[in-house]
């Protein structure tokens, strides 16, 4: 079952009306039978996967609350993290490095023993295993008490919102929310219903109007122009801001619903005038669980090597990021490219304040467009090894679009759309990042203009949105 | 060592990594007060303080300086 089937449509409502009725102690209760059952929709022996990444979480989490002896509550959180991640490196990484050592000892007239399996990721393993990893690894560093009862600790990896792409939420929010008694909060269920709406106009009429597009030329690229490429470059980033950040809002609404209030994932990225800037507002919820579980470990023990330290641990670090989204060297280049452009802005940055403020740029809007073209620029460059299906792919991409032109392959209709709408959206993140409070359209409290702006997105949705079965980008990983 | 004393020593760490002058410090301190401290900056001022006053941090410790006032707490046990 995903946000945009029609079962969801029916299950979410039901969920939410069981969920208010069922009394305030055991509310968890339902949230936790109701996440099962969504999960047990897409696969069945999945679940059991689940079970057990929360089994292992549970009973080794109770394990180090039980020890004052921090070497033994040490082994406890590693031997746990090593467990969970077995299922995650087998399902993901296995098939791919499996390939790889049989290809290359083919060259050498040499046999693998191994047979090749191809295996379906379980969905949203990514997900709920770097949830439970930062659990054990708060429970050690005593952020978070370990939970005690195991249905709550269930209901936190396995919340059907976050399930199958995040957010990758925190313990500490997220435990204190589900173990207290919370009345129904009026307010708080229409702004869930608000974010849910401008979700689905994020997915289903940009991401995927803009998917039309792109997945048809990047699908064969060797049959499209330079300016071709060079568009669908350009269109790509948006697609996927449209795609995990429609995504995202869907949960977050789908949880506020509930009473249940989560982290922002997408702060109008495109809006970021560096780097550094972008990764603060660009899948935040991953990019903060990578810098405090991989990060911050790395540099700390890198730290006396200044800023050396720091250009190794971010190469490191988002090196795994780039892994994370799947075992293709494409990912690797992506990892390392925002590893490179990361540490450069930081040797940087110095230099760039003082040739800030002795020309006094920072407030200006013509540097401030600058920046953020930039920005985005080098954002859309990683991002065609993100999309490109291998390495040589990505490089005829580059290649087509520096040295040959050619005619642009237009679809008219579909992008007359995709435009349209993507207007919307970065018009209406413009606003908030620039002119926040004002111009409000689902917040104004002119309730004329409120209920035209519910109406105008839900009939662009209806009318314009792209009802194929078109799945989310972020279920891959 | 003295609270004040510290205090004092600190402000010109922070003076330094920060490139800022006019920088006080005070308990309450957190790093979204200071321009530039951000997690780049933030292992780089733990090296510093580490160097400075001749101790080692552990990173559960790291993890509990939720302010400069907190931080001032786990030097002060170290010294």
């Amino acid at each position: 079952m995903v946000f945009t089937s029609l079962n969801f449509l029916l299950f979410f409502p039901l969920v939410a009306v069981l969920y208010y009725l069922t009394p305030v102690k055991y509310r968890w209760l339902t949230l936790l039978a109701a996440s099962y059952f969504f999960y047990i929709n897409i696969k069945p022996v999945y679940a059991i996967l689940l079970a057990a990444v929360t089994i292992s979480t549970y009973f080794f989490t109770r394990l180090m609350d039980n020890t004052d002896n921090d070497d033994v509550k040490k082994r406890y959180m590693v031997v746990n993290i090593v467990l969970i991640l077995l299922p995650l490196f087998f399902f993901k990484y296995f098939g791919a490095l499996n390939h790889e050592v049989t290809g290359a000892l083919h060259k050498l007239h040499l046999s693998w023993p191994l047979p090749e399996i191809k295996l379906l990721l379980p969905v949203g393993i990514s997900f709920y295993t770097f949830m439970a990893i930062g659990y054990t690894i708060d429970v050690y560093n005593e952020d978070v008490a370990a939970e005690k009862n195991f249905g709550v600790l269930a209901l936190f990896i396995s919340f059907f919102p976050f399930v199958l792409s995040g957010p990758i939420e925190r313990a500490k929010n997220m435990l204190p929310q589900f173990n207290s008694t919370r009345l129904i909060d009026y307010d708080g269920i229409v702004k869930g219903f608000k974010m849910m709406l401008w979700g689905y106009f994020m997915k289903l009429v940009v991401a995927d109007r803009i998917g039309l597009y792109v997945d048809v030329v990047f699908g064969d690229v060797g049959s499209y122009s330079g300016s071709t490429l060079l568009l669908c470059s350009i269109l790509y980033p948006f697609q996927v801001y449209a795609d995990l950040g429609g995504y995202s809002l869907i949960a977050i609404g789908t949880a506020r619903v509930l009473g249940i209030d989560v982290m922002q994932n997408f702060k109008r990225p495109f809006f970021a005038v560096s780097m550094a800037d972008f990764w603060r507002r660009w899948h935040i919820s991953l990019i903060t669980w990578i810098t405090d579980y991989i990060y911050t470990p790395l540099s700390f023990v890198f730290r006396k090597r200044g800023m050396t330290g720091v250009v190794l641990s971010l190469l490191i670090a988002f090196l795994i990021s780039g892994i994370w989204h799947g075992a293709a060297l494409t990912f690797v280049a992506w990892g390392l490219l925002q590893g490179i452009f990361l540490s450069i802005e930081a040797l940087m940055s110095k230099r760039r304040k003082v040739f800030e403020m002795e020309f006094h740029l920072e407030k200006r809007w013509w540097y401030i467009l600058l920046c953020c073209l930039v920005t985005f620029m080098l954002f859309a460059i990683s991002q065609v090894f993100a999309r490109a299906s291998s390495i040589e792919n990505a490089l005829v991409v580059f290649n087509k679009m520096i040295n040959s032109g050619g005619s642009l392959y237009l679809d008219i209709t579909n992008l007359l759309y995709a435009f349209m709408s993507l207007a919307i959206l970065l018009l209406s993140d413009f606003r908030d990042e620039f002119f926040p409070g004002k111009l409000l359209a689902f917040e104004s409290s002119i309730i004329a203009i409120r209920y035209s702006a519910y109406l105008f997105v839900f009939f662009l949705v209806l009318y314009v949105g792209v009802f194929s079965g078109n799945r989310f980008i972020y279920f891959q990983f | 060592m003295e609270r004040k004393t510290l205090e004092d020593k600190l402000t010109g760490i922070f003076r330094k990594i920060f490139n800022n002058e006019g920088l006080t410090i005070i308990d309450d301190l957190t790093a979204n007060d200071v321009a530039n401290w951000d997690s780049l900056s933030h292992m780089i001022l733990i090296g510093e303080i580490e160097k400075s006053f001749g101790i080692t941090f552990k990173l559960k410790e790291l993890n509990k300086m939720k302010n400069v006032g907190n931080m001032m707490d786990i030097i002060l046990s170290k010294l």
